[in-house]
């Protein structure tokens, strides 16, 4: 049974939703959002139906906190308003439906239905890491070239991941992914909070873009984030070591050194591009110039005049 | 009073959802969290100097819900995975007891203390992580937090015997409980995922011959606990000095020179630290 949490201080609602979804949903009250974290160290609901009657901007900022994180960011969110309450701007609230309390009895069991079927459809995110996928990238790049903006984009690959997971299996590897996706994510979200944008491409690679300006500086604490925290996915006699052994492309045994990430920039401050895949392709190029480096390290495309 | 069933305790320690802080760390942290300059490193070191935040972070990055179970056990490591927006969620969700203000103001410095010492004896033993030994000073006494939060009146009388008959708190604490802290503190740790070695040395730093993989982490905290007692910082509960394990020590070596730096720095550290975070 989907689970969805309550947040209201006004006992005559809490009744009236209770007495329509109490057969179809399993739920739990909560008197203080600033306690809904509790929650999430053991599951992560499917809907929260928040009273937003008398509420102000902490309630928003906390609503927002959450909805913008990858990982909660599928949560329905359901604003219950008062009859007469103004609505507030989209931009403020991140919810994704509201209910007016003269509505709840007949309509609020559909919508809640409804907004949880839709949250599943839409999100074209990598099921491991709920960044957005290869479409979203695409379509972030193309619309940023459409308005001319200035723009860097940077690809990042783990070296010598096949070996790790050849050697710890697929459940490791998938924490090393998830691993670097977050770190990816909180490094370039604290640098530039509203217009950076970090997307999974599939495997081990991952696409963040930046402001040009901005992006060197956070590619360096990414690597240095990388570097500190992939240890800890290896196991205590490899950590001695410093060196796996696994299995080449070949099949043959050998040793490995433990995994590094190679990251390769570019930007369009000083070429045009018309089309998402000239810019992508030569922000690959510029990954696959940076794995030729030992260690952990990022390479920016300084070239000016592209051969496009 | 009566004893409290074993059963009854081991639930009511796993029922533990929020934990309480001291205002002062939280009105700091909020403030510096609004400082757009600030960076996630700076996060992490100002929450490793709080047993109680620093709880909540590992245990929200050790659970499930990351998929990362066991894993992280730096609050460096843990707030960049979390991430801000995360990282505040939970602070805000940090509830505060006045009735455990006291006790914990205390506790606090006695572990703040514990969390230095064993830095600098990882340091001195040359192990690779001493922000890992920090740690585990850190949350050493974990367990007490618990068991004063869910029996707060038992707690109480625990101290009075603990006082009355010139024991170890601990020994009061089995006497009324059955358990003492420390494995209070391992039932926690555990069922909140915690890194293994971390599980083991809240287990065991007072029996550190009895742990099993991480000896000499665990060695470090049982040591770091007696000397911070012994030189004063904080209270941990009773004003007793329990001995110190004959194994523990053997196998850490230090000599009185050794001992001597490690209090000396000690110091330094504290005063440096108190004033950050004492008013």
């Amino acid at each position: 049974m989907e689970k969805v949490i309550i947040v209201s201080k006004d006992e005559h609602i809490k009744k009236q939703i209770e007495k329509t979804i109490e057969k179809e949903f399993e739920y739990e009250y909560l008197d203080d959002i600033n306690h809904i974290f509790n929650f999430f160290y053991d599951v992560i609901p499917d809907g929260v139906i928040i009273d937003i009657q008398n509420q102000d901007y902490s309630l928003f900022n906390i609503v927002n906190q959450i909805k913008s994180d990858p990982i909660f960011g599928s949560i329905s969110f359901i604003a219950v308003m008062d009859n007469n309450q103004p609505f507030p701007e989209t931009n403020r609230i991140f919810i994704d439906d509201y209910i007016k309390i003269k509505d709840i009895e007949t309509d609020l069991c559909f919508r809640l239905k409804l907004s949880l079927h839709k949250s599943r459809r839409i999100t074209e995110v990598n099921p491991l890491t709920r960044l957005p996928g290869n479409i979203s990238i695409d379509r972030e790049i193309q619309d940023r070239l459409l308005k001319k903006q200035e723009f860097a984009i940077a690809y990042s690959d783990i070296d010598n991941f096949k070996p790790f997971n050849d050697k710890y299996g697929f459940g490791r590897g998938d924490e090393v992914i998830k691993a670097t996706g977050r770190l990816i994510l909180n490094i370039v979200k604290i640098r530039e909070p509203n217009k950076s944008f970090v997307g999974h491409i599939g495997g081990d690679d991952f696409v963040f873009i930046m402001n040009p300006g901005l992006i060197a500086d956070a590619s360096q604490a990414i690597i240095h984030a990388f570097d500190e925290i992939i240890p800890t996915f290896y196991d205590i006699e490899d950590r001695e070591k410093g060196v796996i052994e696994s299995i080449d492309r070949q099949g043959n045994k050998r040793l490995f050194s433990f995994m590094t990430l190679s990251i390769g920039i570019t930007h369009n401050k000083h070429t045009q591009f018309s089309h998402y895949g000239e810019i992508k392709e030569i922000a690959s190029r510029m990954k696959s110039y940076a794995k030729r480096f030992k260690g952990s390290c990022f390479k920016v495309d300084e070239r000016r005049n592209q051969q496009k | 009073m009566d004893r409290v069933d074993i059963n009854t305790i081991r639930s009511s320690i796993e029922r533990l959802n929020a934990l309480p802080t001291i205002p002062n760390i939280l009105k700091k942290l909020l403030k510096l969290l609004e400082n757009p300059s600030t960076s996630l490193n700076d996060i992490g070191h100002f929450i490793s100097h709080d047993p109680i935040i620093t709880t909540k972070v590992l245990r929200m990055i050790n659970s499930p819900i990351y998929g990362f179970p066991g894993r992280i056990y730096s609050v460096n490591q843990a707030v960049i995975l979390l991430g801000l927006n995360v990282v505040k969620g939970l602070l805000l969700s940090v509830s505060v007891f006045d009735l455990m203000k006291k006790v914990m103001v205390g506790l606090w410095e006695h572990s703040l203390a514990c969390a230095i010492t064993s830095r600098l004896m990882a340091k001195k033993k040359g192990l690779k992580e001493p922000e890992e030994s920090s740690i585990a000073g850190l949350l050493h006494d974990i367990g007490k937090v618990a068991l004063l939060l869910q029996f707060q009146e038992y707690y109480d009388s625990v101290m009075n015997l603990a006082e009355k008959k010139g024991v170890v708190i601990m020994e009061a604490e089995k006497e009324i409980f059955g358990i003492d802290h420390a494995k209070a503190g391992e039932w926690m740790a555990e069922k909140w995922s915690f890194p293994k070695n971390l599980i083991e040395i809240i287990g065991y730093h007072h029996r550190p011959n009895l742990s099993k993989i991480f000896i000499v982490e665990t060695s470090i905290v049982h040591l770091a606990d007696i000397l911070v007692r012994a030189r004063g910082f904080g209270f941990a509960g009773d004003n007793s000095i329990p001995n110190i394990n004959d194994n523990a020590w053997t196998i850490l070596g230090f000599s009185g020179n050794d001992i001597k730096d490690i209090l000396k720095e000690l110091e330094e550290s504290m005063d440096a630290a108190n004033e950050l975070f004492i008013e």
